[in-house]
């Protein structure tokens, strides 16, 4: 039943997929911090799409925003079909935690765990290995101490931007 | 930042530019999955030569692949190092601990050297000499087969072709509000690890309220103008198949069987 519900979608909500993942985009291309600990916002943008739709729209949004940086930007290492599945996991794993239900911290801690381990750690650097031929231990140590340190920065970041969001779909 | 909206197309009269872009799109995303088949010199000669023609057709100048390779050349030297180190067999030169230098590491860091050279020169390509709106036609024609699964291909299309075009305006208004903060003392770029956590929603809040308020009005604009659905509708914009893309695909299935014949076994 619950199944069922997540496939179907209004005008109105399939328009506003249409800009969060326009927002998506752009938040991708902004990043804050001094040089050495650049933080990219993109990871706000899954978190948005998590947050409002449903996994199955999370995940085609997710897609879709990958796709829309692609075409706009061209994709910095080349298309490849792996990147934009990994673009629509983490959204998805996003909204299995956070869709419709209340904010808690460890939901956050358990959906960035899961989002860092699973998306960034095995899968993006399983792609890398499978186009560029890298092998997978080099690839895998050219990204730990990036994704030992940066999920930790992004709970709080989630935090504090799902207190700010609940709060306007409150006003809506 | 217009630079930045504008996305990375340069404008140009080539023969690249009269290929279809579904054309391209096909070529360039295969082309990955055919570079995997060059696995000696002969066949990454074949494959840096077939990219080499493709760059050299589009007409550009070379500062604009150089822009394309510019923002990866760390990453691309990094990772061919670290190559180098990690992979053993042939000839040892020299050795500590985990790392050695040997001939096959040499050879392996030079393919992935080419490799993702080469890849960035075919994707630039692509995004230099087509349009977003062309690509993004393109990657719906490609989605059209999952219809098979029942995939919504029509929705998703109007998702993307919305997103498309609101990207420049959030682009603007993302810099609009970040301007409106910093005018009354916001900072983006200053103080500890929670106090720029907190500093984003001062962004995040203004630019999604107005999003909400787009997207109603946008729906309702949709509606009154008659839209019930995505199917069942026609279509303005058409993509045109010529002469030209089955020469460009011939190419590429050249290519193919040459690096087929030509790669060790």
């Amino acid at each position: 039943m619950k199944l069922k519900k997540w496939f179907e979608i209004s005008l109105q909500n399939l328009v506003l997929l249409g800009i969060v993942v326009a927002m998506d985009v752009v938040l991708s291309k902004i990043s804050f911090g001094p040089a050495t600990v650049q933080i990219g916002l993109g990871f706000i943008g899954s978190v948005m799409l998590g947050y409002f739709f449903s996994p199955v729209w999370s995940a085609i949004g997710g897609g879709v925003a990958d796709l829309v940086t692609s075409a706009i930007f061209g994709q910095q290492g080349g298309f490849f079909i792996g990147f934009t599945l990994t673009a629509m996991l983490g959204p998805m794993i996003y909204s299995f935690f956070f869709y419709q239900k209340p904010i808690k911290i460890w939901r956050i801690v358990a959906a960035v765990l899961l989002v860092t381990v699973i998306v960034n750690v095995f899968l993006n650097t399983l792609w890398i290995h499978i186009m560029y031929g890298l092998d997978f231990r080099a690839a895998l140590i050219q990204r730990a101490p990036k994704e030992l340190i940066v999920p930790w920065i992004q709970m709080v970041v989630i935090y504090f931007v799902l207190e700010a969001l609940s709060r306007v779909k409150i006003k809506k | 930042m217009s630079k930045i909206i504008i996305g990375r197309y340069i404008p140009g009269n080539s023969i690249i530019y009269k290929l279809d872009p579904r054309g391209k799109l096909l070529a360039c995303i295969l082309f990955i999955f055919v570079i995997f088949l060059a696995n000696n010199w002969i066949t990454y000669g074949i494959i840096s030569a077939f990219a080499l023609i493709a760059v050299a057709a589009t007409k550009l100048k070379p500062k604009v692949f150089w822009a394309g390779v510019k923002p990866l050349v760390w990453l691309i030297f990094f990772t061919s190092i670290l190559q180098l180190f990690f992979t053993s067999g042939g000839t040892v030169y020299w050795n500590w601990w985990i790392f050695t230098l040997s001939s096959y590491g040499i050879t392996n860091a030079i393919y992935i050297f080419i490799r993702f050279t080469l890849i960035i020169l075919i994707s630039t390509v692509m995004t230099v000499t087509t349009m977003p709106l062309e690509i993004a036609d393109a990657m719906e024609w490609l989605l059209t087969p999952l219809k098979l699964f029942k995939v919504p291909v029509d929705k998703i299309a109007l998702v993307m072709s919305i997103a498309l075009r609101f990207v420049p305006t959030l682009f603007d208004e993302t810099l609009k509000i970040m301007n409106a903060q910093r005018s009354r003392g916001a900072d983006f770029n200053d103080g500890g690890l929670i106090k720029r956590a907190k500093a984003i929603s001062p962004l995040l809040v203004p630019l999604f309220i107005s999003s909400l308020e787009t997207a109603v009005d946008l729906s309702t604009a949709m509606e009154s103008r008659g839209y019930r659905g995505s199917s069942g509708r026609s279509r303005y914009r058409v993509l045109s198949w010529s002469n030209v893309d089955w020469i460009n695909l011939g190419f590429f299935i050249a290519l193919t069987i040459l690096l087929l014949i030509f790669r060790t076994h």
